[in-house]
């Protein structure tokens, strides 16, 4: 249990209200820190909740990589008033469905209900938000089965690869590890260590909800101020991520096998933080160069030259910093050197040449299209304003366009130059043992 | 066994039903035979259109396995009029796109721009021109992705125990072909699969999105106006393998090992169809740890992050599987598949605790409506429905079926569907094939497995 400080609940100061997704969207927050943003949308009888902590194996040392983790599948072990178990008979009672995941910057806990029935999650979040109970017997069961989990991601190739090249990439920085941890972490860690973990992340102050769907913004608020107004804020989070960014000093390349014949080949850069100009600019990147048959990599890779089975960019931007990645599958009659330099091509051509104003057109238009998925039901709204709103800004989720709309060629020629330079890079490949 | 329990579960509370979700389903035969289901929704900011043919990879001439799916995935790589390019240049902009398989085509599109959407479909649908760079190119690919899959040992184990539930039947192949029958395929083969089995009597169409029904049905009769073929549809026989216990492992060198136990399952139209839906949210897939397996396996013994078992999500016009999967350490075989029979044979012996049945029932209450805010889970029903026959007030008649499970129902149909003594158990990882057949022969108290003999299916 927490301390016996009980702020009084009442809103700081009124929200102001946006319409993004279809959803009338606002933020409020309570007293004792608790941000509560509720993105109102009525098109079907459906809520979802979901509950961000900043917290995630960012905030890590290494010595405890994966404990946020192995912490988020603890969340649902019990609590003395709610016992172990019971969050999932509770969902199962009530018909909904829930979920939990970690990332690098953030854990999220997430819930969706028929309308009618939605408040009661509220009650189970508030409650372990506090009364974590972390019985041993219980820690070391599910040990297990995080231990498990890893063992499954080792059985993939691709999840190999990129951990690897992650890994070179943030030699200094708390980035640089998987976010389920290593065995060597999670085998010594004990509850006591997770307690503290959890003391110091799992308060009001630290946490953002987003309640999205069919539920009125005034009784949203009201159930969020009823369950969790009560909650001492805890103490602000000073902790700072681990470690620092290297400008790197050269490519770095290394190289794996598998026992199969694919020859998979992972190129990744450092790049930038979330919602900062290199993010929406490479952005646009992504969708010039992989999204669609009609973007440069696919075209040219995979349906004319046959160079690759398959290609997919990611533009990764987490708090820090960020990373973009280009995975790629060699068709087996290709040489790994051939797609490498098709692919080295493809990048020149972007730092050296303007992008035609047709083809930005088009990129530009397929990432506006891309919102309308992104909102589809209540679960993506919630989800994506909660991303933006841990991370970031809530408010750039679902903007229309408008910020990728003020890229231009030039800004793209520059970002490819500065940032995804050869020197720059590192290359990982996964070739048949 | 436990007959504590005789009276019908407690009625389920009357609060845990949920709306029934809004489907404005129109159904039109459209001029060239086909059938077409809109379903009207307001506000839409996605169309979803999903165009089903009867067939699938059953219609594969012997030799030439993976021609159905072949061809599904090239029908949007060019068309008489518009090569690909042309295709994506005007689908991508709107988010749209197009995908084949063996089994039709599917596609969505953000917006308002539902024609164009409809209008490519129909086109590649009608006169798809097959080209042969792009014939080439596809069929290099999936080469590839089959001698990948070769040494991918959940893939081979998922294969494995399908082989062993279907036998040579059709379903028993994988929808993609093997390396062997893939090689043989020429373009020729394509174009005279398309011709002879891209039937629109064969076709059904599901559109979801803000579109008026009539101004589809309108759309889809002049766009199909040149769609006429009639060519009735012939299926091969239906004969599975006798249930009997067998046993299949695939070695790899691997952290974990993959377990798929399980056997011959059920038809959509089994009269226990209900009652083995809430059997499987007790036994395996009730939600978190809800479901005994989960509980078991998962939480108290941490044996596996994966782990769950169904027969109703398989079930067809053709029987589908009883499957139970975990993904586990290769130490933990035995204890994992000893949980698995263990469970089965619990809920065909005992009848379950009216505790369990009252909450599988709520959650299916609670739930069963949710999911349809996506455009394209809204089509997707649409098929099903019209595939199984389910009548037009099925959605809201579903909760009325489950509420009237009691726990003899569910008894009765793990006894009916449900044979522990007879699995077929396929394992795949680190883990030899004599030492698999070792533990199956010892978790069933015998030695060795009947040989495949077959019988006629159920339907």
């Amino acid at each position: 249990m927490r301390g016996p400080r009980k702020p009084r609940a009442q809103w700081r100061k009124a929200p102001s209200t946006l319409t993004l997704g279809g959803a009338s969207v606002s933020e409020s927050r309570l007293r004792n820190g608790l941000r509560v943003i509720v993105a109102e949308r009525h098109t079907d009888p459906v809520v979802a909740s979901l509950l961000m902590y900043k917290v995630g194996s960012r905030y890590e040392s290494e010595v405890e990589a994966g404990v946020s983790h192995f912490l988020e599948h603890m969340m649902f072990k019990g609590t003395p008033s709610i016992g172990k178990g019971e969050v999932d008979r509770i969902t199962t009672e009530l018909g909904g469905h829930n979920n939990a995941f970690t990332s690098y910057d953030h854990t999220g806990y997430w819930f969706e209900m028929a309308s009618d029935r939605w408040e009661g999650v509220l009650g189970i979040e508030a409650d372990r938000m506090q009364n974590l109970e972390l019985d041993p017997r219980e820690f070391d069961s599910e040990r297990n089965v995080v231990l498990e989990e890893l063992a499954m991601s080792e059985d993939d190739p691709w999840r190999v690869l990129t951990q690897k090249v992650q890994t070179a990439m943030f030699p200094r920085h708390s980035y640089r590890w998987p976010v389920i941890g290593y065995p060597d972490t999670l085998v010594p860690l004990t509850v006591e260590d997770m307690r503290r973990h959890y003391e110091r992340f799992y308060h009001p102050s630290n946490a953002t909800l987003v309640i999205s769907g069919d539920v009125k913004k005034r009784a949203a608020l009201a159930a969020a101020r009823k369950h969790f107004g009560e909650i001492p804020a805890g103490e602000e989070v000073t902790r700072r991520p681990y470690g620092s960014f290297l400008e790197p000093d050269g490519e770095t390349r290394l190289n794996m096998s598998w026992e199969d014949a694919a020859k998979r080949l992972c190129i990744s850069w450092p790049t930038n933080s979330v919602c900062t100009d290199d993010d929406y600019t490479l952005d646009l990147v992504t969708t010039l160069l992989a999204q669609g048959r009609n973007s440069r990599l696919q075209r040219r890779l995979v349906l004319d030259e046959g160079l690759a089975t398959s290609i997919s960019i990611s533009n990764e931007c987490w708090v820090d910093g960020g990373s973009f990645w280009i995975l790629a599958e060699c068709s087996q009659g290709t040489a790994p050197e051939r797609l490498e330099q098709a692919i080295e091509e493809e990048l020149r051509r972007l730092a050296t040449e303007k992008v035609p104003a047709a083809e930005l057109k088009r990129a530009r238009s397929i990432l506006l299209a891309s919102e309308a998925y992104d909102c589809e039901t209540v679960s993506d709204l919630g989800d994506e304003i909660a991303e933006f709103a841990i991370d970031a800004d809530w408010r750039l989720a679902f903007d229309g366009g408008a910020r990728h709309a003020l890229v231009t060629s030039a800004r793209i020629k520059e970002c490819v130059q500065r940032l995804l330079s050869p020197e720059r890079r590192v290359v990982g490949w996964c070739l048949p043992r | 066994m436990n007959d504590a329990v005789h009276t019908p579960a407690s009625k389920p509370k009357a609060d845990s039903r949920i709306a029934a979700p809004r489907l404005n389903v129109v159904r039109f035969e459209l001029d060239c035979g086909a059938v077409l289901l809109v379903d009207q929704r307001p506000g839409a900011s996605v169309t979803a259109i999903k165009l089903h043919l009867k067939g699938g990879h059953s219609l594969d001439p012997a030799g030439l396995e993976g021609l159905a799916s072949l061809t599904g995935s090239l029908l949007d790589q060019g068309t008489k009029s518009r090569t690909e390019e042309q295709i994506a240049e005007v689908l991508e902009p709107k988010g749209g796109g197009i995908r084949g398989d063996a089994n039709g085509l599917s596609g969505s599109i953000a917006g308002d721009a539902w024609k164009q959407l409809a209008g490519l479909i129909a086109e590649a649908v009608c006169e798809p021109s097959f080209p042969k760079d792009k014939f080439a190119r596809q069929k290099e690919r999936l080469l590839d992705r089959l001698l990948i899959e070769r040494d991918d040992h959940r893939t081979q184990a998922g294969r494995l125990f399908r082989r062993m539930v279907y036998g040579k039947h059709w379903m028993g192949r994988a929808v993609y072909g093997s390396l062997e029958s893939v090689v043989r395929i020429t373009r020729k083969d394509v174009v005279a699969f398309h011709a002879k089995n891209w039937c629109p009597t064969r076709a059904a169409i599901a559109v979801c999105g803000d579109v008026d029904p009539e101004t589809v049905r309108r759309f889809f009769n002049r766009r199909f106006k040149a769609w006429t073929s009639k060519r009735k549809l012939e299926r091969a026989d239906i004969r599975f393998p006798e249930r009997a216990s067998r046993c299949e492992a695939f070695y790899a060198k691997r952290q974990q090992v993959h377990v798929y136990l399980g056997h011959l399952g059920i038809t959509r139209d089994n009269p226990h169809y209900s009652a083995l839906v809430v059997m499987d949210h007790i036994l395996g897939t009730g939600p978190g740890f809800s479901n005994r397996i989960s509980r078991k396996l998962r939480d108290e013994q941490g044996l596996a992050y994966t782990v769950h078992a169904d027969v109703h999500s398989s079930a067809g016009v053709f029987p589908g599987m009883f499957t139970a999967y975990i993904g586990t350490s290769p130490e933990h075989i035995e204890r994992a598949t000893h949980g698995f029979l263990e469970e089965m044979k619990r809920i065909r012996d005992d009848l379950v605790e009216e505790h369990e049945l009252e909450l599988a029932v709520n959650y299916l209450l609670g739930s069963y409506a949710l999911g349809y805010e996506r455009a394209s889970r809204r089509a997707n029903f649409m098929i099903s429905a019209e595939r199984f026959g389910l009548p037009p007030n099925y959605l809201e008649s579903l909760p009325d079926k489950f509420a009237a499970v009691t726990a003899h129902d569910v008894r009765e149909a793990a006894r009916a569907c449900l044979f522990p003594d007879k699995p077929c158990f396929a394992v795949a990882g680190p883990v030899r094939k004599r030492d698999v057949e070792a533990i199956f022969a010892k978790l069933l108290g015998k030695q060795g497995s009947k040989r495949n003999r077959t019988t006629k299916a159920r339907d």
